[in-house]
C-alpha cells in the first residue's frame, strides 16, 4: 500500500487493526492512510464458506425431531402398559442408544417406532414384566414379523440378553383383559377375575403338560383356555355360547381376536382332547363316552386330580401296547378274534373307549379317513400325549435312491443334448415371444 | 446283591415321588435338575436293567427305562449314552443339500444362453442371472454374466455336488462359450435330523440361554447358535433338528454329537 503519509511525509506507516478493521496508520503524525472493508462484497459472500457443524464452538448436539418424536411415543407406550417411571427411563435411555447406532439411523419412520416398541419389550423382559411382543406389535399397528426382524437386530448389536416371557407370566395381564366381571355382565355370565386365572392357570400346566404349549403362539392359546376356563366354571348356563360370542360378551378388542379365531378353535379342540381323554380315565365314571360336547362338566374333577389321572393314562396306553405287542407276537394278523382277547384281558374301567381305541389302532383307514395315521412302527405310537405336529404326518418324504458317484465320471454327450434347444426350436420360441409381445 | 440295591435306591429317589418327577417343572420353571438328575442314573442301570427284567414290573417307568425292555433294542442299550446316531428310534439323518460356487471364467452372454438352452430361465427385471436346472443329480444353479455360478440342491455328497458343476460346464461350453471348471468350493450344508422323541423348548431355552434363541411368536423353532462347531442348528418341539452352515459334512456329525446329549436331557414322558 501507500508507504508515504500524506499530511506528513513520513514513510513509516505500519499496518494496523482498529476492531478487525485494517488501517494503514502513520506512524509520526496518526493519521489513517487508507483502510480495509468492514462489510463484505458480494463476491466474498458467494465465494465464502459456511461454518460446517464439526468446526463451530457449539458442544452439545440438539437431538433431531425424529428422535423427539420418537421420545414423546416411547413414554406414551410406557404409560399405556403402566410402566414404573423407573423402567420407563430405563427404556428411554435405551431407545436413545439404540437410535443412534448406525443400522438404525438412517431408517424408515415406521421402522424406528417398531425400534421403540423392541426397546420396551427389550426392558419390560429384562425385568420380569410380562408383555407379549403381539401385544406391542398391536399396540404399534405393526405385525410380529416386522417386530421380530428389529428386535433380533437390537439384541444382536446391543448384545442384550433378554429371556422370552412364559406363557405363565403373559396369562395373568390377559385374564383381566376380559371384562366379565359381575357388574359388567349378567350374573349367570359373570365370572371373577381371580377364579377365572386360577383354573386358566391350571389348563394350561395342563396344556404344558401335554405337548399343547410347546412351539405355538401363546396368544390363541390363552384365549382358547380362558373360553375353555369360563365354560367349565358354569357349564349348564353356558355350554351354548359360541367362542365368538365369548369374546364380545367379554369386550375383547376385536383386532386382537378376530385374526386369531381359527388357531383360537384349533386350540380349543386339542385342549378338549386332552380333557377328553384325562376324562375317560375317571374311575367313576363306568364307561359313559366322555366327548367335547360333555367333557366341560368334568372339568372341575379333571384338573383337580390331573396327576393321577396323567399317570393313570399313560401306564393304561403303555399296557394296551404291551397287549397289542404280544398279541401280535403270538397270533396271526387276525382282527376279530384278536380285538375279542384284548377286550376280555384290558382292566380298565372303560372297557367300551378301551376297545374303541383298539379298533382305531388296528383300522386306521376306515376309522380316521382325514386324520392321517402314524406309520404303525413310528416312534410317535408309543406316546400317548404327542406333539400336534407329530401326529399329522403329511405326506411321507420318498428316499429317491442315492447314486453313488465318485464325481468325475464321463458326462455323455446325449445327456448335454437334450438341455439345448435345437435350431428350429429357437426360431419356433422367438415367434412365439414375438407374438406374445404384440397380443 | 449291588445290583438288586441300587436299583431299590434309584426306586426310592425317584419312583417313590413318581408324579413329581415324570410331570412337574414341564415349563422349565424348576430348571432342569429333575431331568440331568435321572440322565445320571442310566449308566448304571443299563447292565442292571436286562437281568432284572424278568422279575420286575417296569411298565410304570418312564419311557426311556421301559422302552429297553423291547427285544430289537438291547444290543443298542449301551450305546445310549455314547453315540447319537445309533440309539433307539434310531434319529435318522441325512445331508440335505449342498450350497457351492465355481467360477466358469469366461463372460458369458445370459440371453444367448436363455435362448439356446431349454433348462434355462432368465428375467433380468427380476434378478441378474440366469436360473439353469438338470435333471441328474436334481440341482439348481445361478449362473451370472461374469462367469461366476452358484450351485444348489445336490444331496448327500460333495461328489454329486462336483458332478453337477461338471455338467453345467459342460452345458455352458456347447452353448460355444469357453468355459472352464475352476475354484469349485462348497460354501455350505444342510443337514436334517429326528431325534425320535419330543422335546421341551422352553427347558433348552432357559438352560442355553447363551445360545439359543426361541420366540413362539415368531418362529416354532428354537434357534442354537452352536460354538464349536459353528453350526446353526433349528430344534423343533417334534424332534425333528435342522443344521446348517457346515462346510464338511464332519462338521454336521460333530454338531449332533455335541446336541443329542442335551436333548436328552429334555425329553419327558
Amino acid at each position: 500500500m501507500a508507504s508515504n503519509c500524506p499530511e506528513c511525509g513520513s514513510s513509516n506507516v505500519v499496518e494496523d487493526d482498529l476492531y478487525s478493521q485494517r488501517q494503514w496508520v502513520c506512524e509520526d503524525c496518526g493519521s489513517v492512510v487508507s483502510e480495509g472493508h468492514l462489510t463484505t462484497l458480494l463476491s466474498d459472500e458467494t465465494q465464502g464458506r459456511d461454518v460446517p457443524y464439526h468446526a463451530s464452538t457449539e458442544v452439545v448436539k440438539k437431538p433431531c425431531r425424529n428422535l423427539i418424536a420418537g421420545f414423546v411415543r416411547v413414554r406414551a407406550l410406557c404409560r399405556i402398559l403402566r410402566l414404573s417411571n423407573a423402567m420407563e427411563s430405563e427404556v428411554v435411555s435405551l431407545f436413545e442408544s439404540a437410535y443412534n447406532l448406525p443400522n438404525f439411523l438412517h431408517v424408515t419412520l415406521t421402522k424406528k417406532e417398531i425400534l421403540g416398541g423392541c426397546c420396551l419389550l427389550c426392558v419390560c423382559r429384562q425385568r420380569n414384566w410380562p408383555v407379549s411382543m403381539g401385544t406391542v406389535g398391536y399396540l404399534l399397528g405393526a405385525d410380529n414379523s416386522a417386530m421380530g426382524t428389529v428386535y433380533q437386530e437390537l439384541t444382536k448389536s446391543l448384545n442384550i440378553q433378554a429371556t422370552t416371557s412364559g406363557i405363565t407370566d403373559l396369562m395373568e395381564s390377559f385374564c383381566y383383559e376380559f371384562k366379565l366381571g359381575p357388574k359388567q355382565v349378567e350374573e349367570v355370565l359373570s365370572e371373577t377375575p381371580q377364579r377365572l386365572l386360577d383354573r386358566v392357570s391350571a389348563l394350561i400346566e395342563l396344556a404344558a403338560d401335554t405337548w399343547i404349549v410347546t412351539g405355538r403362539q401363546p396368544l390363541p392359546l390363552i384365549m382358547g383356555s380362558v373360553y375353555v376356563a369360563w365354560q367349565s366354571l358354569n357349564p349348564m348356563a353356558r355350554m351354548k355360547y359360541t367362542f365368538t360370542t365369548f369374546c364380545k360378551i367379554g369386550k375383547v378388542p376385536e383386532q386382537s381376536w378376530r385374526k386369531s379365531r381359527d388357531t383360537a378353535l384349533k386350540r380349543v379342540n386339542e385342549l378338549l382332547e386332552v380333557l377328553c381323554k384325562l376324562g375317560r380315565e375317571l374311575p367313576w365314571l363306568r364307561g359313559v363316552a366322555v366327548e367335547h360336547n360333555t367333557v366341560a362338566t368334568l372339568v372341575d374333577d379333571i384338573l383337580k386330580h390331573r396327576r393321577a389321572l396323567l399317570l393313570r393314562a399313560v401306564k393304561n396306553y403303555e399296557q394296551q401296547l404291551q397287549n397289542e405287542l404280544s398279541e401280535t407276537q403270538t397270533t396271526e394278523c387276525d382282527n376279530d378274534p384278536s380285538e375279542s382277547n384284548r377286550s376280555e384281558s384290558s382292566s380298565s374301567e372303560t372297557p367300551a373307549v378301551m376297545s374303541s381305541d383298539q379298533a382305531k389302532c388296528e383300522n386306521p383307514a376306515d376309522e380316521e379317513a382325514t386324520d392321517c395315521q402314524l406309520p404303525p412302527t413310528h416312534w410317535g405310537k408309543r406316546h400317548l400325549f404327542l406333539p400336534p405336529c407329530v401326529k399329522s404326518c403329511k405326506r411321507q418324504k420318498v428316499d429317491v435312491p442315492q447314486l453313488e458317484v465318485t464325481g468325475d465320471e464321463d458326462i455323455s454327450d446325449s445327456e448335454i443334448e437334450s438341455y439345448i434347444r435345437s435350431q428350429d426350436e429357437i426360431k419356433l420360441y422367438l415367434k412365439a415371444q414375438k407374438e406374445l409381445k404384440q397380443a | 446283591m449291588d445290583e438288586e440295591a441300587a436299583l431299590e435306591n434309584y426306586f426310592d429317589q425317584t419312583i417313590a415321588g413318581s408324579s413329581d418327577y415324570i410331570f412337574e417343572g414341564d415349563l422349565g420353571l424348576q430348571g432342569p435338575a429333575p431331568q440331568l438328575q435321572d440322565s445320571s442314573f442310566l449308566p448304571s442301570l443299563t447292565s442292571q436293567e436286562k437281568d432284572l427284567t424278568e422279575d420286575l414290573d417296569l411298565s410304570f417307568l418312564p419311557d426311556e427305562l421301559s422302552t429297553q425292555d423291547e427285544p430289537q433294542q438291547a444290543e443298542n442299550v449301551n450305546n445310549n449314552e455314547d453315540s447319537g446316531i445309533y440309539t433307539e428310534g434310531p434319529p435318522r439323518e441325512a445331508t440335505e443339500a449342498n450350497t457351492y460356487t465355481m467360477n466358469l471364467a469366461c463372460p458369458l452372454d445370459l440371453k444367448s444362453i436363455a435362448l439356446q438352452a431349454r433348462n434355462a430361465e432368465y428375467n433380468p427385471k427380476r434378478f441378474a442371472a440366469v436360473i439353469m436346472r438338470i435333471r441328474e443329480p436334481r440341482t439348481t444353479a445361478l449362473i451370472f454374466s461374469s462367469g461366476k455360478m452358484v450351485c444348489t440342491g445336490a444331496k448327500s455328497s460333495e461328489e454329486q455336488s462336483r458332478l453337477a458343476a461338471r455338467k453345467y460346464a459342460r452345458v455352458v461350453q456347447k452353448l460355444g462359450f469357453p468355459a472352464k471348471f475352476l475354484d469349485f468350493k462348497i460354501q455350505n450344508m444342510v443337514g436334517s435330523c429326528d431325534v425320535c422323541f419330543p422335546i421341551r423348548l422352553e427347558g433348552l431355552v432357559l438352560t442355553h440361554q447363551q445360545f439359543s434363541s426361541y420366540e413362539p411368536e415368531l418362529f416354532p423353532g428354537l434357534i442354537y447358535r452352536m460354538v464349536k462347531p459353528r453350526i446353526v442348528l433349528l430344534i423343533f418341539v417334534s424332534g425333528k433338528v435342522v443344521l446348517t452352515g457346515a462346510k464338511e459334512r464332519s462338521e454336521i456329525y460333530e454338531a449332533f454329537e455335541n446336541i443329542y446329549p442335551i436333548l436328552k436331557g429334555f425329553r419327558k414322558q
